[in-house]
């Protein structure tokens, strides 16, 4: 993972970006390889943002096949792609994106995948996971200090949530030194802004603590902590929905699928003691489907997160990001932690 | 096509809507790219583009329907294209023009459904929120900078409109220290390129590179009078300095000499300029050049970028770089009557990094690197893919609310960047914001003060500067109330005879009413006249919309929001102190400081996604 110094070239075509967040975080992106996991509608969008961001390699690991669903909201699709494998038919496009980044398409099943071949990444991006397939990931990548991320889009309805681990990252801070200007002595005062580098860190939770223990943790001490945002709870239900079936709700089975969501989410209820009215049933109608911009919003943040992770640059989101299905409020929620 | 894009969770009347209603996407940079995808992966079948521009490298980090091969050709074309190669059963209309030109007046704004704006400058946005005010079209507008951006919905007899809150004037720079008392490496990036226009450039007598001697700061100083007329190389204006250029052939050294030397020495002799500032320190040639001693470790050509690019030149590297770059500058003046700055265009760019960091060291100022002074001089904006899929993703959202007529659910949603001290990434608004009704461009009579000389201002720089400059209007016709006088006529030919004569000869004084109408923009505005002289280092006009005696606002908020209802406790939402979309070239005047300043937060949308805001030229 030698970073090696940029070409004339690739500071012009990474010209405005390298002015947002410099030539060190380019250096690190151009060192990094990711692993995406799932590249439909919420993950090409996700892959678009990394290519574009300049990272060294991109393997993108997907055993689903082209269908008429698919080819309507994937933009990286061609038309006539019908039948074949996802991640070998976004190709063409993918490149087309970014021709400096190495790209891979891995058509083989996740779980064919052993601990080894998760080793050679430096981030792993992941979508459309079930709980036990991200605890797991997120063991592995904790062993070999790998940073992970995973997303999903349910309707109008989306969510992120990282294990950075020990992240360690640093944000420039500006400061205008003085701003009067003198009215005697000579020196002219410099109005120059000062850069400085404060570096921070964040512990992030591993992911079965948010997604299992966390269940367990109601201790009457935490009375006074914030009220947990409701949407992390539609997160789980959606996950555990996608857990017991094997897929997303589908419009297609609407009423069955929404019967079902209901009564998972009388049983968070009780096991969670929050308001009722705090998750009400009807949002559980806009959770269909993978929505174009809702994939393009829950996409910039796990892309921008990537980014973060990756450069040690500016302070990620610790660890979730919600998306609310209502007033696309998006927020930071700390969960496990 | 068996399935629809259309979301099934959409309410049904939106469903049928979203493939025949006509959208018209206003640019197709950043933010534009992203909203065509959008738009056709939602099932809208009914698009039309425009956009003027042309693809660059610096384009492709983002506008991800552009590829290398695409650099120079038209972006509203190619947008097409890419779209269509994802799906050819869209149609797609593209124009490769200004939205600003005659061809697009209100009758084409009336045939779409929703119009969004995706632009990289104020004249435009301004432009296409009367068009859409005129029409009674829903526009959503909306911009990013860096990881900043915001959409906003502006709707006629709904929302407030693009022009309600008075936005911060464009940075300038008074003329006496550009030319006279620089004090920041932006005086210097300034006046090298002005000094670029007055050698190659187009003639503009705004753009004087040599010692202002009107500086009233220096007035009474005894050395100026010493130095009478001035000396050999023309200090005072036998000819001006381009004339002189081209006789002395531009000759790099005599250039230098004049530029860094004697200029320099002009202005130590304006003695009072130097009692409470220090004094710049003149540069030969010949001092520069016997001082090269060790060139041979800056050889500056090779194709390291944090070298050549991030490292600031030595003292003799921007001389060698300035004989350099004035010769072939000037042979490309040989081809052409003359050359227009561009930041991308290397040459000029080196020329104006050379000539910025010798005056810096002259005034002992901090020198820059070329990257930094390409930012600056540019005004480049920093942009990304992100926050342009992200906003995008709302602009498309709020379209699905605004085609339902469901304008209560399309409160403006800002995106700012995460913070220590925040947790909100995403930040709606608690309510619609409502039109202010002294908007000189929504309310029922649209009104304005102006302030100006008008014993010295020309109807023609009325007519440019106030008009369409600030007033953004496009082909004003202007009448003097109650006299009837014709002052300004679109239709050419008609008033050009008034066009050289102030503003007082027409009858136009202090008190004077003006009707102007443009009838592209369907725009009728009362203009009152107040007599204004303008004091040193103050603009030479000012337009007041408020009716506020100039006072400064506090908070765009505030103001015009007098009859709003009182805001709920948790709007704070957006209001913690954040301040997050500002336009970037200002946030040099703010304190940057995380959380501590708000003023200013919703009176500037981010402008532009783009670049070229031209906001360096002096008034």
């Amino acid at each position: 993972m030698s970073e090696k110094e940029l070409s004339t070239a690739e500071a012009e075509l990474y010209d405005r970006q390298i002015r947002l967040w410099g030539i060190e975080s380019q250096e690190k992106l151009r060192a990094a390889n990711v692993l995406l996991i799932g590249v439909r509608g919420l993950g090409s969008e996700i892959a678009k943002n990394i290519l574009l961001s300049g990272i060294n390699s991109l393997t993108i690991l997907d055993d689903g096949k082209v269908t008429q669903a698919e080819l309507l909201k994937n933009f990286l699709l061609d038309r006539n792609s019908e039948g074949q494998k996802i991640a070998k038919a976004i190709l063409p496009k993918a490149q087309a994106l970014n021709p400096l980044v190495k790209i891979t398409a891995d058509t083989e099943a996740l779980s064919s995948k052993d601990k080894d071949y998760f080793k050679n990444f430096t981030i792993i991006v992941g979508t459309g996971l079930t709980t036990e397939q991200l605890i797991n990931i997120d063991s592995i990548c904790r062993e070999s200090n790998i940073k992970f991320i995973c997303g999903d889009v349910f309707g109008m309805f989306g969510f992120s949530l990282a294990d950075f681990q020990n992240h360690d990252y640093y944000v420039d801070q500006i400061r205008l030194p003085n701003r009067k200007r003198t009215h005697e002595g000579s020196k002219p005062v410099s109005t120059e802004a000062i850069t400085k580098k404060v570096h921070s860190k964040i512990n992030y939770p591993p992911l079965n603590e948010v997604l299992v223990t966390s269940d367990n943790v109601t201790k009457p001490t935490e009375g006074k902590r914030k009220r947990r945002n409701e949407l992390f709870y539609l997160m789980r239900l959606l996950i555990e929905f996608r857990d017991k079936n094997g897929r997303n709700p589908d419009y297609s089975s609407k009423d069955n699928d929404v019967a079902q969501m209901k009564s998972i989410r009388t049983e968070l209820l009780q096991k969670y003691q929050f308001k009722e009215e705090n998750l009400k049933e009807e949002v559980l109608d806009l959770v269909f489907g993978e929505i174009a911009p809702i994939c393009a919003i829950v996409g910039g943040v796990v892309a921008q997160e990537v980014i973060k992770a990756v450069s040690h640059k500016e302070v990620p989101i610790h660890n979730m990001f919600l998306l609310n299905p209502y007033t696309f409020s998006g927020k930071e929620e700390i969960v496990g932690a | 096509m068996i399935e629809s894009a259309v979301p099934s969770i959409l309410s049904e009347d939106v469903r049928k809507l979203i493939p025949t209603s006509k959208i018209l996407v206003v640019g197709a940079g950043g933010i534009g790219c992203e909203i065509l995808k959008n738009l056709a992966l939602s099932g809208f079948n009914d698009i039309e583009i425009i956009d003027l521009d042309t693809i660059d490298v610096s384009n492709l980090n983002r506008q991800f329907l552009f590829r290398k091969e695409h650099v120079g050709k038209s972006k509203a074309e190619v947008a097409r294209e890419s779209v269509l190669s994802y799906n050819p059963s869209i149609s797609i209309k593209a124009y490769h023009d200004s939205v600003t030109s005659q061809e697009y007046g209100v009758n084409f704004f009336k045939r779409f459904k929703i119009v969004l704006n995706a632009l990289d400058n104020r004249a435009a946005r301004n432009h296409v929120n009367r068009m859409c005010l005129a029409a009674d079209v829903p526009l959503i507008e909306s911009g990013t900078a860096g990881y900043s951006g915001q959409v906003e919905l502006i709707k006629k007899g709904v929302t407030q409109c693009y022009e309600c809150q008075p936005k911060p004037p464009q940075k300038s720079f008074p003329g006496c220290t550009i030319r006279n008392t620089p004090s920041e490496p932006v005086h210097c990036i300034v006046w090298a390129k002005h000094l670029f226009n007055q050698l190659f450039g187009e003639d503009d007598p705004d753009q004087d590179v040599s010692p202002d001697t009107a500086d009233p700061e220096a007035a009474g100083s005894a050395g100026l009078n010493a130095l009478g007329t001035g000396n050999e190389s023309g200090n005072v204006h036998r000819t001006s300095t381009r004339q002189w250029a081209q006789e002395i052939g531009y000759n790099a050294v005599k250039l230098f000499n004049k530029f860094f030397n004697d200029d320099i020495k002009y202005l130590l002799a304006m003695e009072n300029l130097w009692k409470s500032r220090k004094a710049p320190t003149p540069l030969s040639w010949e001092v520069v050049a016997s001082n090269e001693g060790d060139k041979e470790k800056s050889k500056i050509v090779n194709d390291n970028v944090r070298s050549v690019d991030m490292q600031v030149w030595p003292l003799h590297v921007c001389a060698e770089i300035f004989e350099l770059t004035v010769g072939v500058l000037k042979d490309e003046l040989n081809d052409k009557k003359f050359l227009i700055w561009d930041k991308d265009d290397k040459l000029a760019l080196d020329f104006v990094t050379a000539c910025a960091n010798v005056r810096a060291h002259i005034f002992s100022i901090p020198q820059k690197s070329r990257f930094d002074i390409k930012s600056i001089a540019g005004n480049i904006i920093p942009a990304i893919a992100t926050t342009n899929a992200m906003i995008a993703g709302l602009v498309v959202l709020i379209s699905f609310r605004a085609l339902a007529e469901n304008y209560d659910q399309c409160q403006s949603i800002y995106l700012r960047q995460k913070s220590v001290h925040s947790n909100i990434i995403l930040a709606p608004e608690n309510l619609i914001e409502k039109a202010n009704p002294k908007c000189y461009v929504c309310s029922e009579q649209p009104y304005v003060s102006v302030f100006v000389n008008v014993d010295t201002l020309t109807v023609k720089e009325f007519e440019s500067e106030v008009l369409k400059k600030t007033l953004n209007m496009i082909a004003p016709d202007v009448i003097l109330d109650g006299k009837g006088v014709f002052v300004i006529s679109s239709e050419e030919g008609e008033t050009e005879i008034n066009n050289d004569k102030k503003l007082s000869e027409l009858g136009i004084v202090d008190g004077s009413i003006l009707k102007a109408d443009d009838f592209l923009q369907n725009y009728n505005l009362t203009i009152g006249i107040t007599q204004y002289v303008a004091e040193k280092d103050e603009p030479l006009f000012k337009i007041d919309s408020q009716n506020t005696e100039l006072k400064p606002q506090e908070n765009g908020k505030q103001n015009g929001s007098v009859d709003k209802p009182e805001t709920k406790e948790n709007d704070m939402e957006v209001d913690d102190g954040q301040d997050e979309v500002e336009c970037v070239t200002d946030t040099v005047e703010e304190d940057p400081q995380e959380g501590t300043s708000s003023k200013r937060r919703k009176l500037n949308p981010p402008e532009d996604d783009d670049e070229d805001l031209i906001m360096l030229d002096d008034p």
